[in-house]
């Protein structure tokens, strides 16, 4: 039998206290799919760092403004009671993470999630000051030097300014930029303001520059659950070990068949590439991201010795067992668990778009006094007062009028004009009157209606009560 | 470390989830404190409370973390001083449990 290798027992001792880490240091990677990747950290940078500055109708024009609690996303204004729209955004996010994530694996991980973006943005800070991986390795493993100083204090300088810019940008959604940069120019932002730019500015210095890899491994719990939604056919970056079994080094005029070697020269570069540091030659494993690195880097090499690509490659489980072809893998998108998903999001969809746009932009509630619930004025009229909270949610600004029904005589006393500017919100005082002998003693039920005088179809019905003593 | 990170970075997201839904609920505004309205910005009263959900959450999963320590954490160390293992965080101290 054979014996477990020995165990030292400090190592033994620490592995449950502490998750011991080394530091990996990736390789740059040029290819097909890094060029996609930094194709989507342009593009989602760009739309980050650049739609908090563009302007609509004279404000920001996506601005979650919280101190007026109002967002503002182009033409449209959300107010707290539109928090179901906020509730079906996430709803369609994790639905077409499913969906992506049932075709073709963690693409969100790979190309788009800000962890992965922040971290190439950093590395490629680190690989311009400190070289590539092998310099940087020397630079770390070397004693401290004037130059290593430097260079260490270089990096982090500008880390940290990324970070404050991402810190800033980040509040200058929830503030208004343009204020926020005046205010940061001169030093003279609020204190909490400050604070957030610092906290986030201080998490994205951390997130991309420190823990990089350990963020996907040990915070996120996406990486814990996206298995749920693999199955046989999603597509992932495998390793054809068919093909490239047994590896082994050989030199590039041999000929691998005559030595009894696969396609896999075992150069270690998928390794080296890797920003989470796993063997995909082990298989899937819940650390890859499936960003595609250890491809690109294969296919650099497969081109060298002259070999076919895709020894590593976007496949799928059944794809390699059974030897599917590119076609027939493709068709294998259409099943059922893609289609179920796609529906569902599909129907969650057009139902929240078409609730949006058939939105009235008018809410109102009607509040009872509780003080006072029934009065008798001169003439022996009964009157009720209400509190009338009407919102106007487009930013044009709207004349109403209110009316009421539900007992003979009913009337305001009083204007029944409601003037408002775009975007606000009023509490409007309103007085009821009914004649004397019009109403039994009790409660009736009653109907206000708010509409608009200058446009069609803006009305809102709510329903209260009279009271007569 | 590990431990610190396993308390407070599900108890910072939870304490989110817990910010968002709160604050679209209730405005700051209407607040009171004591009988008393709050009296400070909203900017103000949305930071303090981020941080009160996340002390609130953090506790609940110190709590756990706590309860979930097997026997051999609780209990005194059976190995004499001597032969415990180099890199023990218990090493030098006689009535430490582990």
């Amino acid at each position: 039998m054979a014996q477990p290798p020995p165990v030292n027992p400090a190592e033994a001792f620490e592995q449950p206290l502490y998750e011991i880490t080394r530091k990996i240091y990736p390789r740059a990677v040029h290819g097909w799919f890094a060029g996609w990747r930094w194709t989507l950290v342009w593009f989602t940078q760009l739309v980050f760092y650049g739609s908090a500055w563009l302007e609509w109708n004279a404000r920001q024009a996506v601005l979650f403004d919280l101190a007026q609690r109002k967002f503002y996303i182009l033409g449209l204004v959300l107010w707290p009671q539109d928090f179901i729209y906020l509730a079906v955004l996430l709803i369609i996010s994790a639905l077409s993470l499913f969906l992506f994530t049932a075709v073709a694996g963690r693409l969100w991980c790979g190309y788009a999630c800000p962890q992965t973006v922040y971290t190439e943005i950093y590395l490629w800070v680190e690989r311009m000051i400190e070289g590539e991986r092998s310099r940087r390795i020397q630079l770390d493993h070397g004693p401290v030097t004037a130059r290593k100083l430097a260079l260490k204090a270089a990096k982090h300088a500008i880390w940290g300014a990324i970070g404050l810019w991402t810190g800033f940008t980040f509040v200058g959604y929830f503030t208004p930029i343009r204020e926020l940069w005046g205010e940061v120019m001169v030093l003279a932002t609020g204190p909490w303001e400050t604070f957030w730019i610092l906290f986030y500015g201080f998490a994205t210095y951390g997130n991309a520059g420190w823990m990089r890899e350990q963020v996907c491994k040990y915070m996120c719990p996406y990486a814990r659950f996206q298995s749920a939604m693999f199955d046989r056919d999603t597509l992932v970056i495998t390793y054809d070990g068919a093909r490239g079994e047994p590896r082994g080094p050989r030199s590039k005029k041999a000929d691998p068949a005559g030595l009894g070697l696969g396609a896999c020269v075992n150069c270690d570069i998928c390794v080296q590439v890797c920003p989470t540091g796993i063997d995909i030659r082990d298989g899937l494993q819940y650390e890859c991201i499936g960003c595609a690195a250890c491809v690109d880097g294969c296919n650099q090499v497969m081109d060298t010795f002259g070999y076919a690509r895709g020894l590593i490659r976007y496949s799928t489980e059944n794809a390699l067992e059974r030897h599917l072809t590119p076609r027939q893998a493709l068709a294998r998108v259409f099943r059922p668990r893609v289609l179920i998903y796609a529906a569902i999001l599909s129907v969650i969809v057009l139902a929240a778009t078409a609730s949006l746009a058939l939105r009235v932009p008018l809410k109102v509630d009607v509040i009872r006094d509780r003080a006072a619930l029934s009065r008798e004025i001169e003439g022996g009229m009964i009157e009720n007062t209400y509190r009338l909270q009407v919102m106007n949610t487009i930013e044009a600004p709207r004349r109403f009028e209110l009316r009421v029904a539900g007992l003979p005589t009913l009337a305001i006393a009083g204007d029944a004009l409601i003037e408002m500017p775009g975007a606000t919100a009023r509490m409007v005082p309103v007085r009821l009157r009914v004649q004397p002998g019009q109403a039994a003693a009790g409660s009736h039920k009653i109907e206000f209606q708010v509409l608009a005088v200058d446009a069609q179809g803006v009305s809102v019905r709510e329903r209260s009560v009279f009271i007569v003593r | 470390m590990r431990k610190a990170i396993w308390i407070l970075w599900p108890a910072f997201i939870v304490g989110g989830l817990a910010e968002t839904l709160f604050f679209t609920l209730f405005d700051p505004m209407d607040l009171h404190l004591f009988g008393e309205p709050v009296g400070l910005s909203r900017v103000a009263v949305y930071s303090i409370g981020f941080f009160l959900f996340w002390a609130i959450a953090a506790a609940s999963s110190a709590f756990t973390c706590f309860l979930q320590r097997a026997a051999d954490e609780i209990n005194r160390c059976p190995l004499p001083v001597a032969g415990r293992p180099p890199g023990c965080p218990k090493r030098d101290d006689p009535n430490a449990a582990c």
